[in-house]
């Protein structure tokens, strides 16, 4: 006798997850990523130390030195793997900081409406609607130039995006007869929307993580670039900074901020690919098309007439 | 015997969703004869749009017609080029789709959609398109200085009668009616198809009228086929299916079509020949109103949904609450049930002036003593829990049942509305059941906390018609047993007849009439009581004319 | 038209909600940091400067002793007039003279790029979803995300390397050549082009990929409504279909999101003008980091700010023409 409202073989959440795992574009997005993050903990310990002045300063990729040395003749190779660490560490923390943050406003904002709502609503957009580079920059000015500054930053200027897709998806569950079904059985509001609703929101939640990070990523590696971060630690953006700072381009040094830029395009592409991947789950109209793009015969297919694959008399 | 104007023979069609393609339609053939009304009816899922959509071949993907031909005005339409298809479409044969809300172009006004089809097909445009545009929404009854409204002004009756003076712009000799008026009103329905039915006097063309209401057929069709699961089960004339017809289905269904005149239909358990009940009634709301405000500080809109309404319910007892969209009928439902608060008056529980309008947190005793049952069966069952999920917290968060009484009292509470086995059932998801085992479930959580009332808003609209009776006798069976009490909430006068002890009316927030069901009935006094109780019954096609006020619905934003 | 003035009013007064919720953030910054916001900003001046000037240099920044409530107040009063506070790289310029230089730039840059992705990106969007089957379909979407992916300015040092450095075809840097005279002739405009080129093409690359797959998404679900079974039932041509009833309808969406994808675009083009040495706020900001010089930087927030939320207002505007939704 199953007394137990455990995560069975027809759940939602179970056929949520092989379905990620099945989807193609999802499934390569997250082994690129699992490569990153893995590569970026453990093979620091065997490289050289991306701090240390070992090699003649600018010299192009050679064996000893397969990304070439920096304007400081530092390991651009070391320089890449290492800065991976921080940068990957602050982006994901930032993403999910991000979602628990716009989940909380977004939430309560959709869930409880009314005046609540306005206010809530009004403080969403106006953080929405205020650029962010130039906010970023002067609070990362005023502040020491640690990674929780960052933190702390790119979480000030990142959350309303998700507040608000959190807030429209909540209203429209709050509509739904099953909401009010609970509220007449005498539920309570924060259980309704914990248990209720909220898994209900699996994808949105996975989906504006990954966006989030991707933000954050890259609005790190800009603060960096412009010279707001902590210069003298080794991470994606603070790499560029030197390499600008040491007039790379002058110098025709491409190897010492093409591999970081490459890294970063790369991570941001597989991110981008697992929420396509979130994307067609959701949606399994986008699939489903697919699949009879493929089985009709090309000739049939003519927009806005039905394809007859045989005829008989 | 006529040559038919449309010969359906063996048409079959699938849509490819996966490595297997699912049979939307199988083998389907019938024959149409120039002028006749021919219907065709099938519940939701029987394949009934699909079949007339690939006639016209605008299925859209992932559709596939896999067999068959159809033959219209002897053109074979599955062997047609593309330019000859574009050449016979609107100009043969038109179509007024189902949900004709969604069918126009929210961005172009009607005007412009009028034009563009007078433009492609006639050539017309400029003055003579737009005198063409007047006199075919004059056709309708539509004011022409609507033609530059655009859909989100109109109201839904005048956007079917767009949509249907669309489809006569060209005046094909062939229109098909997709289920032209399930989203309309009772009363505005009756109209329409009047309307259409004078016109095709006038113009002479052939109607193929789709729908799921076999009554609705019944009164005007000549011939008529019945689909299910994409077959064919019945293809005869009006008058032989009204005798009952050959194949079960359709036996099945004229035997659940309860009737708002005559004698009333005996179902399963019959009405209690005498209804006694105790002095105080168990619910008095008394002088109820609520009023929407829009919440914009430059423009206040404000909607009375509900307007100084009073009326008690006594133990024991089955209200029917019948009105059309818009009566505020769901809105009463909303404030019996404490969903909502009420602008104004009282609602009072159990006599003894236990007023409960005050408190801002509604007691645990209402809830256990109020509960609901809802219209859409997919949406009341959170997709994400199991049926026992659903049943289980109620018991629990009240504290009824401990752990080892749970499973056995939920198990029992299923079979009790139908539901056998009831552990397979318990252990089921909402995606694992059909439309009326969903509101089986629906109807089990709320009677998990052995309630005194139920509010039933519109429970079995959503249902297939043939199980409709069904659904409807667990509720007359709870009363007969456990003297549950029922607010039975509805459009349809006649299942109200069928199941209530008392009919209250309303319309526009306000009731109209109250009065015993069977007197109702037999003797409506006020006049919109009248106007529903004839549109119900059969005979309403010849009875509209000078009886009837029209009214035109303005959606003014 | 009622409905539409009104419309007009409510965005106008959110945003300038907005605008002022920037002021205030602006003003509070430097007063919420630890430490004394005067002492950072004269740290540098401390030993060239005797206090007296000192003092008085902190009055001309507003740092005074005053409550808080008359500093803002006095701050308020001097934006309404333009006084947007001097500058400590340049001093003693007015901030204002300073940004007032650089803010064309930074509009033609952003602005044309910005216009130039759009129409491009949506065009492309409509065309692959309505022509599923053909390679672009394949090839395009995931191509685009990839660039999409590039950190701006990172994408800009590429270009700036290939075809500026290294083969020499454009020119590493300003907005106009020195030989040329500003002015309406022809050698000044071709002078102009040539140099936003490499900038814009690095902007229009990478922001390309969001608008055409974000058009492709709206005009799938679009194609899937009912209005489109219509009107393909009525006869009417693919191509009028394509555009009249779904493109203009799958638009909507994206004309709402292009306000809010402006602020994103911008900081990618402040970035992008900063390597290409483009003088317009992009640059200007990045001196002032460098420089330290604070007034400088909320000059060009404030000035970025209220841009951004005015360009936010007239593509509401704009809205009003394409979705009669809103206008009655």
């Amino acid at each position: 006798m199953n007394n137990k409202n455990n995560l069975q073989q027809n759940s939602i959440f179970t056929r949520w997850v092989s379905g990620i795992i099945e989807n193609q574009k999802a499934f390569s997005g997250s082994c690129i990523i699992l490569f990153f993050a893995l590569v970026a903990i453990f093979v620091p310990f065997f490289i050289n130390s991306p701090t240390d002045f070992l090699g003649t300063p600018l010299s192009p990729p050679s064996f000893e030195y397969i990304f070439g040395t920096n304007g400081q003749g530092q390991d651009v190779f070391a320089q890449t793997i290492c800065g991976a660490r921080q940068t990957l560490f602050v982006g994901f923390s930032a993403g999910i900081l991000v979602v628990i943050i716009g989940a909380l406003i977004g939430g309560i904002a959709g869930f409880y409406g009314g005046r609540i709502d306005d206010i809530l609503s009004l403080l969403i957009n106006v953080f929405l609607v205020m650029p962010g580079l130039p906010l970023m920059v002067i609070l990362a000015s005023w502040l020491p130039p640690t990674p929780g500054t960052l933190l702390g930053v790119l979480v000030l200027t990142g959350w309303a995006w998700n507040a608000r897709i959190i807030r429209s998806q909540m209203m429209t569950f709050r509509n739904r007869d099953f909401v009010s079904a609970a509220i007449i059985s005498g539920e309570s509001n924060i259980r309704i929307i914990v248990v209720e609703i909220m898994p209900r929101m699996l994808s949105l939640l996975a989906s504006a993580f990954i966006g989030a990070s991707i933000y954050a990523i890259g609005a790190q590696v800009g603060l960096e670039f412009l010279g707001l971060g902590d210069i003298s630690t080794v991470t994606w953006g603070t790499n560029l900074y030197w390499a600008s700072n040491d007039l790379a381009l002058l110098t025709e040094s491409w190897w010492t901020f093409v591999p970081t830029g490459l890294s970063i395009a790369i991570v941001s592409f597989a991110l981008t690919l697992i929420n396509f991947g979130i994307d067609e789950v959701s949606n399994p109209r986008l699939i489903s098309e697919r699949i009879w793009r493929n089985k009709v015969p090309k000739e049939l297919i003519n927009h806005g007439i039905t394809p007859v694959t045989s005829q008989n008399e | 015997m006529n040559n038919p104007i449309i010969s359906v023979n063996n048409l079959s069609v699938e849509y490819v969703t996966g490595i297997k393609s699912v049979q939307a339609v199988h083998n389907v053939s019938f024959e149409i004869n120039s002028g006749e009304i021919f219907g065709l009816v099938g519940e939701s899922g029987s394949g009934k749009s699909t079949v007339v959509q690939a006639m016209m071949r605008i299925l859209p993907p992932p559709a596939l017609i896999s067999k068959g031909n159809v033959f219209i005005n002897n053109e074979d339409i599955m062997a047609a080029s593309e330019a000859d298809i574009i050449n016979f479409r609107w100009k043969k044969i038109s179509i007024v789709m189902q949900s004709a809300l969604n069918a126009l172009n929210p961005v172009l006004s009607v005007r412009e959609q009028i034009h563009d089809v007078l433009k492609i097909h006639k050539g017309l445009i400029g003055i003579e398109a737009d005198n063409r545009a007047k006199e075919l929404l004059s056709l309708v009854d539509i004011e022409y200085n609507r033609l530059d409204s655009f859909p989100h002004q109109l109201s839904g009756g005048m956007k079917q009668r767009i949509v249907i003076a669309i489809a006569l712009a060209i005046m094909p000799p062939i229109i098909i009616m997709d289920e032209p008026t399930t989203a309309l009103d009772v009363i505005v329905e009756r109209e329409i198809i009047s309307k259409v039915i004078e016109l095709r006097k006038k113009l002479d063309f052939t109607i193929l009228f789709i729908t799921h209401d076999l009554n609705l057929l019944l009164e005007f069709a000549d011939r008529l086929a019945i689909m299910k699961d994409g077959e064919v089960v019945e293809l005869d004339e009006v008058k032989n299916i009204q005798k009952g017809g050959k194949h079960p289905y359709t036996k099945k269904l004229i035997g659940s079509i309860p009737s708002a005149s005559g004698v009333r239909q005996k179902g399963l358990l019959t009405k209690p020949d005498k209804l006694t009940f105790p002095k105080d009634p168990i619910l008095e709301v008394k002088d109820l109103e609520k009023v929407f405000q829009s919440s914009n500080i430059f423009n206040k809109q404000k909607l009375v949904a509900v307007n100084g309404v009073s009326f008690k319910i006594f133990k024991g007892e089955i209200i029917g609450l019948v009105g059309e969209s818009g009566s505020g009928k769901s809105t009463i439902a909303k404030l019996v049930t404490r969903l909502m608060r009420p602008s104004a008056g009282s609602i009072y529980l159990n006599g003894k002036n236990k007023k409960v309008t005050e408190s801002r947190n509604v007691p645990l005793e209402y809830r256990k003593t109020v509960q609901m049952v809802f219209q859409d069966p997919f949406g009341s069952l959170n997709s994400i829990h199991t049926v026992y999920h659903h049943l289980a917290r109620p018991l629990f968060r009240h504290k009824l049942k401990d752990q080892t009484e749970m499973f056995p009292y939920i198990v029992h509470l299923l079979e009790k509305v139908g539901l056998t086995p009831g552990d397979k059932f318990a252990k089921k998801f909402p995606h694992e059941m059909s439309g009326g085992e969903r509101q089986r479930v629906a109807i089990a959580r709320a009677l998990s906390l052995d309630p005194q009332i139920i509010v039933a808003d519109e429970p079995t609209s959503m249902l297939d018609v043939s199980i409709r009776m069904d659904v409807l006798e667990i509720f007359a069976k709870m009363r007969k047993e456990n003297n549950l009490t029922v607010l039975f909430i509805t459009h349809d006068l006649a299942s109200a007849r069928y199941l209530a002890d008392r009919i209250i009316v309303l319309k526009n927030g306000a009731i109209v009439e109250e009065n015993a069901s069977e007197k109702l009935i037999q003797s409506p006094k006020k006049e919109y009581t009248k106007q529903l109780v004839t549109a119900a019954s059969p005979g309403w096609l010849s009875s509209l004319g000078e009886n009837f006020e029209k009214k035109e619905e303005y959606n003014d934003q | 038209m009622n409905k539409s003035i009104l419309y007009i009013s409510r965005r106008f007064g959110f945003y300038l909600i907005a605008a002022f919720a920037a002021l205030t953030l602006n003003f509070i910054i430097p007063r919420l940091m630890p430490g004394d916001p005067a002492s950072i900003i004269f740290a540098r001046f401390k030993g060239k400067l005797k206090p007296e000037a000192i003092d008085a240099m902190r009055e001309s920044f507003g740092l005074t002793n005053d409550p808080i409530i008359t500093q803002y107040a006095s701050y308020l009063k001097g934006i309404l007039q333009g006084d947007l506070g001097i500058s400590i790289a340049y001093f003693p310029e007015p901030v204002s003279e300073i940004i007032g230089g650089g803010l064309i730039w930074t509009i033609f840059l952003a602005g044309s790029s910005m216009v130039i992705a759009f129409l491009i990106g949506t065009t492309l969007g409509v065309i692959i979803a309505w022509n599923r089957t053909g390679k672009l379909d394949t090839i395009l979407p995931p191509a685009l995300a990839f660039f999409g992916a590039f950190p701006y300015f990172w994408l800009a040092m590429v270009v700036l390397y290939i075809f500026g450095f290294s083969m020499n075809w454009f020119p590493i840097g300003r907005a106009f050549g020195n030989e040329v005279n500003p002015g309406l002739n022809t050698p000044y405009l071709l002078s102009v082009l040539y140099h936003a080129f490499l900038p814009a093409l690095t902007l229009v690359f990478v922001s390309l990929g969001g608008w055409m797959l974000s058009m492709r998404n709206t005009m799938i679900s679009t194609l899937g409504s009912d209005y489109i079974t219509f009107a393909n039932a009525k006869g009417i041509p693919s191509r009028l279909i394509m555009l009249r009833y779904a493109a203009r309808n799958a638009i909507l969406p994206n004309l709402t999101g292009f306000g809010m994808a402006l602020g994103f675009m911008l900081s990618g083009a402040l970035l992008t003008e900063m390597i290409f040495s483009y003088p317009g706020q992009g640059f200007l900001l990045l001196q002032a980091v460098q420089s330290q010089d604070y007034p400088l930087m909320q000059g060009i927030f404030m000035t970025i700010t209220l841009a951004v939320l005015g360009a936010n207002w007239l593509v509401d505007i704009a809205i009003l023409f394409f979705d009669p939704r809103t206008r009655r």
